[in-house]
């Protein structure tokens, strides 16, 4: 079976293509962020960590302009994921 | 390129809503925004169309009505906003809650709208998952899902179909009146049009600036937990009662820890096309900084494990907030501007701008086109504000 390299999983915890990616750029994506709302690269587990510096050369191919900046996504609380019964202050005998 | 028709300040679901319905009346529309679509609180809130969580009278009315045009989008727009009636269930902590509830219930049946209220037993049988030691609730078959950005990116790609044209990454940096039109400059390029519609949200008040109006909106912060993927915690949305008191009445004592009380935080759980929850939420003025504070998390957290005790081995993944576009009297702008004429308001939604998305497209599309409007825009007009007339509720 021929794949193209838009069949390339780049972010992996939601299985989003390289594919994906050019279009939500062709689409008007143009950061990051933008990127992600489109096609949900980097709202998995592990939040991007993976997937988005290779998102951020993606953009800057598609766009062909290197030095345009791509954005970051915004590292946000909580940076590990944490249970609620910790968020939520729960003792151990209530845990 | 000629000059568009009419000119579409901000891309979130208003300003998205606004350009469909106008494109929908063959006006050539020009769509602006400082980032991509749904950049701002239309990417950054959780996104529910209730009717139980508006005031009996107009805001009801605003809202049904725009429950039933997501029928109609959800049919009509190719790509697909994940839109799903899945009904809304309300939580009364207290027997005091429950009275209080039924009043509330009772208005909206008097007005004809489908609520009813539930027992203990059967809040049991629509959340298996949900605590047993409340009095009851009240649960309408109406309320509905979606994805909001999603249905931004939906709205655009129908519009372009009858040749919407957009302009990202543009902001307004100022705007001026030439005889009869607005000269609109954004970085790029200087766009010019008879007619505009500021769809500018929590935005609305600098756009207005620019041509000294001045738009009694401000940011009214919410945070929201999202979920690891995980098995259905629950079928519908969930909200406590106390939800209705943070989002009208802030100054009500609720009695609760003031890790809760403090950030009016109340509960509510939201499923999503995937397998993640949102759970919020909590409601703060700290002008436009959208940093998530780990107490109001911390808040959040506790007042959901109260309703949901299951939720303690679940893992957040993920806090993000968003700021409202809060108007003092609660209800949305929706309205054009006495002495500007062509320029158009619609903004101001607090909470409720997924939920009356479709419906003030519509009302914008019918007053821009000299159509009889489908509701009385009496109570959301502008000079409401100027002639004394808006009142605090």
């Amino acid at each position: 079976m021929k794949t193209t390299d838009d069949d390339l999983v780049i972010c992996r915890c939601e299985e989003i293509t390289l594919g994906e990616i050019r279009q939500a750029v062709r689409d008007g994506a143009r950061e990051v962020s933008a990127v992600k709302r489109r096609t949900r690269a980097g709202m998995g587990l592990c939040q991007g960590r993976t997937c988005e510096p290779i998102i951020q050369g993606i953009i800057k191919q598609e766009i062909k302009a290197l030095n345009e900046t791509t954005g970051k996504l915004t590292a946000r609380f909580p940076h590990r994921p944490v249970k609620f019964s910790v968020l939520g202050g729960m003792t151990d005998e209530e845990s | 390129m000629r000059n568009p028709d009419v000119i579409v300040i901000g891309a979130g679901v208003i300003g998205t809503s606004v350009a469909y319905y106008l494109t929908e009346r063959n006006y050539k529309v020009l769509l602006i925004d400082k980032g991509d679509a749904a950049v701002g609180t239309s990417s950054h809130c959780d996104a529910a169309a209730m009717l139980t969580d508006k005031q009996p009278g107009a805001d009801a009315a605003l809202g049904f009505s725009s429950i039933g045009h997501f029928v109609e989008l959800s049919k009509n727009l190719s790509m697909d906003f994940e839109f799903a009636q899945t009904g809304s269930l309300y939580i009364c902590e207290t027997d005091f809650e429950y009275t209080v509830a039924t009043d509330y219930v009772n208005s909206l049946r008097s007005e004809g709208y489908p609520v009813h209220m539930v027992d203990r037993k059967e809040l049991a049988e629509r959340e298996p998952y949900l605590t047993k030691d409340l009095t009851g609730g009240f649960w309408s078959d109406v309320c509905s899902q979606m994805n909001p950005y999603r249905l931004c990116f939906a709205l655009i790609e129908e519009a372009k179909k009858k040749g919407l044209e957009t302009a990202f990454y543009s902001p307004v940096l100022s705007m001026k009146r030439e005889g009869e039109d607005y000269i609109v400059s954004t970085p790029a390029k200087e766009y010019r049009s008879k007619l505009v519609v500021n769809c500018a949200g929590i935005w609305a008040p600098h756009i207005g600036h620019m041509l000294g109006l001045s738009i009694p909106i401000f940011p009214r912060k919410g945070v929201i937990l999202l979920t690891e993927k995980t098995f259905p915690l629950c079928r519908q949305k969930v909200q406590e009662y106390g939800y209705l008191v943070t989002k009208f009445h802030p100054e009500m004592e609720r009695h609760l820890d003031p890790l809760i009380e403090d950030n009016n935080v109340s509960f509510t759980i939201e499923p999503t096309n995937d397998d993640n929850f949102l759970i919020g939420s909590s409601r703060n003025f700290v002008g436009y900084d959208n940093s998530v504070e780990p107490e109001i998390a911390q808040g959040i957290a506790k007042r959901a494990l109260r309703f949901f005790p299951i939720l303690k081995d679940i893992n957040c993944i993920r806090a993000y907030s968003g700021l409202r576009p809060f108007v003092p009297d609660h209800l949305p702008i929706i309205s054009p501007v006495d002495n500007l004429p062509g320029y158009y308001i619609a903004a101001g939604h607090e909470g409720d701008g997924i939920s009356m998305a479709p419906i003030t497209g519509i009302l914008i599309s019918q007053m821009v086109n000299n159509e009889k409007p489908d509701l009385a825009l009496e109570p959301f007009r502008f000079s409401r504000f100027s002639d004394g007339s808006s009142r605090h509720i």
